[in-house]
């Protein structure tokens, strides 16, 4: 039977561990009690008290007030949450709040949305009797920063935003400073927003009750018209955002707290990085390139021209002769739409995204391992985790909200593993921080494995029934040189013993996995080992545990699942299989072919030696992003069309023949899937800027242009097609989607899944592959001469090319790529922080600002290629993943000099 | 209160901890540096806010504190002996205004004229004493009685031996057999909230983490208290002989006292006893033999009041700013670093030798059915014999003052017993109470922690209330808004109305007082209205004039 208390003498049941605030507010209503110090994603914390409600042990027995926020419910008590007593209480305690703080609602940037003024209206307040005495109304605005603002004075000691930069975001950056009536909000030292070590995420924003923290945007003001929710564009966390707008113009961003995906929480990006959308520089136009000048042109002409020549080039040359990129960033039916054009309308499956250069060997040796190429738990498992191991991703920059979510269990004492070149933020909190040398990831997992193996941690029963090929493994890891590995790896091998036998040993282990393990030589075997370190411990199908990958662009997801990849069509289909040959062409209307098309790198290739004659990219910057700038330049340089699908005029769309002015997430509508296969809804908040398309309407109109008929682009038209031809969309509607999407495969009952491979793999038994350390060709071939390793990383403040976050107030934090160097290197070379330093591969060189940080290991240096300033894959070389061709980013052979004053070599054209 | 800085913190353990690197830190200015925040910020990753704001928030080690190289007491019982101006005076001879601070009670309320320099207390009541202390020729001892009507606590100290002797004896004893003797004694804690101790260590004992602490509040802030002082100064070896017993009950490993850093005698005395059962190998792993581990710290507070309240203090330890946590979870489920803690009182805690050697029923049978054995009580300068006095509980008040204390130098007409949250007695009141907590609390006061700070007659109401609120406005740590604000109000309207014509409304105040009562989140906020109230009853007449209807 339930358990019973009563409010007012009727009784009510109680849910386990509920607080007697949440209770109340469960049976009375959400704003039945009121409250100051209370939010909904803080821990309780008992400052304000005007939660304070009278509590009896027996009906109408002697009552005692207390604060309903934190006090646990209990069975058979009595609660009069609104007694003449608590009433007056209430109203005592709000009207001390306001003996110090002033009274200019009228002129306050949250009139109307202010939760003391809503507070103070409902307990009555109707005067001050206090004589006046000690306040705080003459403290001084904080306008130092490009978003955050506060204003202290309207400060009533909540503590709200502490918490939040504490529990949420786990910065430490707020806290109070002195005791008593004078304590007071501070950052850091007691110094500016700017000055401070904030990372600008807007969480104590969002928290505060007034407007004593707030941002430029006055995110908390009553201005909407209108607030639109949808999913933003940064990054493969999939942040929910609420866009509120006025006259079609956008005010600000907030995050809904009951997000599944971000739980109220955003980073800078998502919350204050929308400024790009109107920016001057967008595209407004289509141009065409005609003596080597752009002239802006109709879309009519634009089509008109890219037809014909598209249908010379085929004609001439073959469907082959004709590639497309599609991009991450834009919404999956944007991307079902491209690939369907290039393989049914044009008859080739040249078609790929910028997964290539990111997680295409976490698909495929996921696929090769498990059968599916995609995060096997959810992001939510994190609270049910005995160990994180976080392998080549640093998500506290690149993914902040999974990242602050990570943070929050490393800060709290959860068994952590980072196995990292760099000492990344999470690391400085580890357990274990594997500070390995770029490059010998597989090395590494290797002497994990030897030590789980030889302790005899290893999940046997899992083994035994969930898995294939573990005999075969086993005698490859027995037969390892454990010393030998080490020195490789320059890891200490009982660290890693330690870190072997603490994951082995958790309860429920959960792998997160960047970059870092994808962007090498060995980047899918990389893949493959993780999945058999997961295997082989027995943590794939249970809750807090799984491989995952934390996907970078929006929607990289989303782009491979819709087939823009040369091997697979839509739901990963085989293209070389004859039966699914058959189903596409049936589906298409259109033969489409059954060889694999170009990969990315293959296109560049292809371009230089004249078999490539066309390309088409979408939202991508190739130049400034791929590897060896030189060769993609050269490549863009070969191509008789090249048509650019952009927002800015980026390094690529300079190099296009035929622009075409597309439209950001802000401007269209469709679906993104997260990194943990969260199909979301992106929802139109504003109209297109005047002279821009959506994308899909583009690739609608170019179809229809050359004689394949399809309808206008809607997210719910296209979604009816999707689902009819992947598999495991086959549940999805955008009517059914929700406001919290769906994880895929979603049945057609519409039932999703939160949870891959619970009882058996998607390829059946899970398969354990084996596989050598083999040193990157790399530093085989140039390691002598060019002695130091740089290895590319992300900055939080900016988001891969920077088209986007350059032009926000992102760029006022973080102004220009660095070199990472330790300290011994820097001393070595002559190098002071801030000096200029020439770094140079075989490919190119580049002059790049020096920062001296003891994260970095002596002969490892790290830089980021968000600035074409300095186009730092000049130096990026061809080596790529020998499976799945993703480029060798982070292992770069280069030697170093500081330069002979201040120059940059940019590319040749 | 953050988890994660309690986490953070606890990383380190106990011995590498932050707090007393603060506290270091503290010692040559006053307060750290920047550059020595910011390493400690980073050494410990709790971010530049979270050590700069604990700092800001003890007197011992925040910016303003820099430069102090005298402290005066200012505690009540100094404040009623009206020795301090005299003291203030005498110092500004020999130091510039800016290097004198406050300390809000030495424990010399015996003898009042109490302050600090060099680290050390003194009480004087001459000028030219003042002036050979300064020159270093003063001595630092003091002299109060110390009598009993039943020797629990002041019971001449059996030597190391047969002291240490029955600890390893009762190391080959079932933990909870021994912990069986203590709830049967019945002992309710001394700190002031009279929890049963055996409750608590039972609630600790039965959680099942790995790491659990026994933390001993040495912090005995409330003017007019120095019996804890006695203790650790007199009977060491009890203290710490408890709380191995509780680290015994419960599987804790470590026993840390937090001593307040008033106290700088007590830390020195404490520190020899436990060096003592090193160099005896009475300490660390596997003790005699039994498997049993314990070791002791001391952690030396930094001037704040509140950390007399047991949340705050562990705040404290964890190098936290001094604020007070909700409850649940409680300590004992999740306190310093988030594992099992007890906190328990000095004086609590030295009872449990005599509880072990002489057995529970044998303490029970000792004072009243509710409040079993002894309690000190502690006599300002006010008596003729100024002093600490052991007595059953259950003894009379009266018996207490004029039996031991030997009755009044001069007239009393009010004594506000149990520290500043301690109701205020007025004379004609002094029959009808017994030291007891049913006794106290039945007639609308607080036994608390026992100590008596005599309110002379001739000393008038409103400057004892006004300095009370002070007192609580400054201590208050600021965390919930009615303490926050109501102390800080309550201070200013008493002020005004004590220094003007401004009369206070009568309905304003109860107003306040009963927000502060009942809203506040801990005993500080909700504990000052008892005297203001008791003085309102009591000395209406007296007060009426600052009061309007």
């Amino acid at each position: 039977m339930s358990k019973i208390a009563y409010i007012n003498d009727k009784p009510f049941e109680i849910n386990k561990g509920e607080t007697m605030l949440s209770f109340l507010r469960r049976h009375q209503g959400q704003n039945s009690v009121p409250t100051l110090c209370d939010a909904p994603n803080l821990d309780p914390f008992g400052s304000c008290r005007v939660c304070s409600v009278d509590v009896a042990f027996e009906k109408g027995g002697k009552t005692k007030a207390q604060a309903s926020c934190h006090t646990p419910i209990s069975e058979g008590i009595h609660i009069y949450p609104d007694s003449d007593n608590i009433q007056k209480l209430r109203k005592n305690i709000v009207e001390l709040v306001l003996t110090d703080h002033p009274l200019d609602c009228l002129t306050c940037e949250v009139n109307g949305n202010c939760e003391l003024q809503d507070v103070a209206a409902s307990v009555g307040i109707r005067e001050v009797r206090y004589p006046e005495g000690k306040n705080h109304l003459d403290r001084t605005k904080d306008l130092s920063h490009p978003y955050m603002t506060s204003d202290l004075s309207k400060c009533i000691n909540c503590y709200r935003c502490v918490r939040a930069c504490d529990e949420v975001q786990g910065e430490l950056v707020l806290n109070m400073a002195g005791r008593g009536f004078d304590a007071h909000i501070i950052k850091g030292f007691d110094e500016t927003f700017m000055s401070s070590d904030c990372v600008s995420c807007g969480a104590c924003s969002q928290a505060c009750p007034t407007s004593a923290i707030s941002d430029v945007f006055q995110s908390k003001a009553i201005k909407a018209e209108e607030k639109t929710r949808t999913i933003c564009t940064y990054c493969g966390v999939g942040c929910n955002l609420e866009v509120s707008t006025k006259n079609g113009e956008i005010l600000s961003i907030q995050a809904p707290y009951e997000a599944e995906a971000n739980q109220g929480h955003t980073c800078l990006k998502g919350r204050y990085a929308f400024k790009f959308y109107n920016h001057p520089d967008r595209l407004k136009s289509p141009m065409i390139k005609r003596n080597g000048e752009f002239e802006e042109v109709s879309w009519d002409e634009a089509y008109d021209h890219i037809a014909s020549e598209l249908t010379r080039i085929k004609s001439a040359n073959g469907p082959d002769a004709i590639a497309g990129i599609s991009s991450a960033r834009t919404p999956n039916e944007e991307n079902y739409l491209m690939q369907k054009f290039i393989r049914a309308v044009v008859g080739t499956n040249n078609i790929d995204c910028c997964a290539r250069v990111c997680h295409s060997p976490t698909a495929l040796g996921m696929q090769r391992a498990f059968g599916t190429g995609a995060a096997t738990n959810s992001i939510e498992d994190l609270d049910h985790t005995d160990c994180i191991i976080v392998i080549g991703a640093n998500p506290t920059d690149a993914h902040p909200v999974t990242g602050a979510r990570i943070k929050q269990q490393f800060m709290k004492g959860v068994t952590s593993i980072v196995i990292d070149p760099r000492k990344i933020e999470l690391a400085k909190y580890a357990t274990y921080h594997l500070q390995l040398r770029p490059g010998t990831n597989v090395a590494l997992l290797n002497m994990m494995f030897y030590y789980i193996i030889s302790e005899g941690v290893e999940d046997s029963k899992f083994i035994e029934n969930r898995t294939e090929g573990y005999e075969e493994f086993k005698e490859g890891i027995l037969k390892l040189d454990i010393d030998e590995l080490e020195k490789i790896t320059g890891v200490d091998k009982n660290l890693v013993k330690e870190a072997a036998l603490a994951y082995a040993n958790s309860k429920a282990a959960m792998e997160f996995h960047g970059l870092g393990v994808t962007e090498h030589s060995q980047g899918t075997f990389t893949v493959q080992l993780i999945a058999d370190l997961a295997m082989i411990t027995g943590n794939i199908g249970k809750k807090g545990a799984g491989v995952n990958p934390l996907r970078g662009q929006n929607n990289v997801q989303g782009a491979a699942d819709m087939g823009a990849q040369p091997h697979q069509g839509a739901g990963y289909l085989d293209v070389t299989d004859p039966e699914m040959n058959k189903r596409y062409n049936a589906f298409y209307g259109a033969d489409v072919p059954s060889h694999i098309g170009y990969k990315i790198p293959e296109m560049f290739d292809a371009a230089i030696s004249g078999d490539l004659k066309a390309l088409w990219i979408i939202g991508e910057d190739v130049v400034q992003t791929d590897p060896n700038t030189n060769k993609v330049i050269k490549a863009m340089e070969s191509l008789e069309l090249l048509v650019v699908q952009e927002l800015f005029m980026t390094e690529t769309a300079m190099r296009a023949t035929v622009i075409l002015p597309g439209s950001s997430f802000l401007e269209k509508e469709g679906t993104f899937t997260n990194g943990e296969r969260r199909i979301q809804k992106v929802q139109k908040v504003v109209e297109p800027i005047e002279g821009t398309k959506p994308d899909g309407q583009i690739i609608v109109d170019i179809m229809n242009k050359m004689g394949y008929p399809q309808p206008d682009y809607t997210a719910k038209g296209m979604l009816e097609e999707i689902s009819q031809i992947v598999p495991f969309f086959a549940g999805v509607t955008w009517d059914t989607l929700g406001d919290n999407g769906k994880q895929w495969p979603v049945l057609p009952d519409g039932t999703d899944t939160q949870m891959l491979h619970i009882e058996e793999f998607k390829r059946g038994k899970g398969k354990f592959h084996y596989f050598d350390f083999k040193e990157s060709r790399e530093i085989e071939i140039n390691g002598k001469e060019f002695p130091y390793i740089i290895t590319t990383n992300r900055e939080l403040e900016h988001y891969n090319c920077g088209a986007m976050t350059r032009r926000t107030g992102n760029v006022e934090i973080l102004t220009e790529d660095v070199l990472l160097i330790h300290p011994d290197d820097a001393a070595k070379e002559g190098i002071t922080n801030g000096d200029f330093v020439c770094v140079e591969s075989p490919r190119g060189k580049v002059d790049i600002k020096a920062a001296v940080t003891t994260d970095m290991k002596p002969g490892i240096l790290s830089s980021t290629f968000h600035f074409p300033e300095i186009m730092l894959n000049i130096i990026t070389s061809d080596e790529h993943c020998s499976e799945a061709m993703c480029p060798e980013y982070k292992v770069v052979s280069c030697r170093i000099r500081k330069s002979k004053g201040k120059h940059k070599v940019l590319a040749q054209a | 209160m953050s988890k994660n800085l309690s986490e953070l913190s606890g990383r380190k353990g106990i011995v590498d901890n932050l707090f007393d690197k603060m506290g270091q830190a503290s010692t040559a200015e006053g307060t750290p540096t920047q550059e020595k925040l910011d390493e400690l910020a980073e050494e410990f990753l709790i971010g530049k806010s979270s050590a700069y704001g604990t700092i800001t928030a003890y007197d011992f080690m925040k910016p303003e504190n820099k430069g102090k190289k005298a402290y005066v007491c200012n505690g009540s019982a100094c404040l009623c002996a009206g020795t301090q101006p005299e003291v203030q005076k005498e110092l500004e001879n020999h130091y510039k205004p800016e290097e004198i601070g406050h300390m809000t009670c030495l424990g010399r309320c015996h003898e009042n004229g109490a302050f600090n320099v060099g680290g050390k207390n003194y009480s004087s009541k001459s000028a030219s004493e003042i002036t050979k202390i300064i020159k270093g020729d003063g001595s630092n001892n003091d002299n109060y009685i110390v009598k009993s009507n039943k020797e629990v606590l002041t019971a001449p100290c059996d030597d190391f031996d047969s002291h240490y002797t029955l600890l390893k004896n009762i190391l080959t004893q079932d933990s909870a057999k021994v912990l069986d003797e203590i709830k049967l004694s019945n002992i309710r804690g001394r700190g002031g909230a009279g929890f049963p101790m055996g409750f608590k260590w039972e609630s600790c004992r039965n959680e099942t983490s790995g790491d659990k602490f026994i933390i001993c509040n040495a912090d005995e802030g409330d003017p007019g208290a120095y019996s804890d002082r006695y203790l650790l100064e007199e009977r060491p070896h009890s203290v710490l002989f408890g709380m191995m017993i509780a680290g015994y009950c419960t599987q804790a490993k470590w026993g840390i006292l937090y001593i307040r850093a008033e106290y700088p005698e007590s830390v020195e005395i404490v520190q020899n006893a436990i060096d003592e059962l090193r160099a005896n190998n009475l300490l660390g792993e596997n003790i005699n033999g039994s498997g049993f581990d314990f070791d002791f710290k001391i952690i030396k507070a930094q001037g704040a009041y509140i950390c007399g309240e047991e949340t705050a203090l562990i705040n404290s330890i964890e190098g936290q700013r001094p604020e007070v946590r909700t409850r649940p979870p409680y300590p004992t489920q999740q306190g310093l670093f988030n594992k099992p803690t007890i906190v328990n009182n000095v004086e609590t805690l030295a009872a449990v030798y005599w509880i072990i050697k002489n057995g529970g029923e044998a303490y029970a049978a000792l004072g009243t059915e509710k409040s079993t054995g002894t309690k000190l009580v502690c006599l300002d300068s006010f008596f003729n014999n100024p002093g600490i006095y052991e007595v059953e509980m259950g003894t009379s008040l009266s018996s207490v003052i004029n039996d031991f204390g030997g009755g009044f130098k001069s007239p009393v007409k009010a004594l506000h017993i149990g520290g500043p949250l301690g109701g205020l007695v007025p004379a004609s009141k002094i029959n009808d109470l017994n030291i007891d907590f049913e006794s106290f609390s039945s007639n609308g006061f607080l036994l608390g922690h026992a100590s008596i700070v005599s309110v002379p007659e001739n000393f008038p109401m409103i400057d004892y209330l006004e300095h009370l609120f002070d007192f609580a406005a400054y201590e208050s740590c600021g965390k919930c808004f009615p303490c926050r604000l109501g102390t800080t109000r309550a201070h200013e309207m008493l002020r005004k109305a004590n220094t003007s014509d401004y009369k206070i409304s009568e309905e304003l105040f109860n107003d306040l007082l009963s927000t502060l009562e009942q809203g506040s989140l801990c005993a500080h906020g909700g504990g000052i209205p008892l005297p203001a109230k008791n003085a309102l009853q009591y000395f209406k007449e007296e007060l009426s004039n600052h009061f309007e209807k």
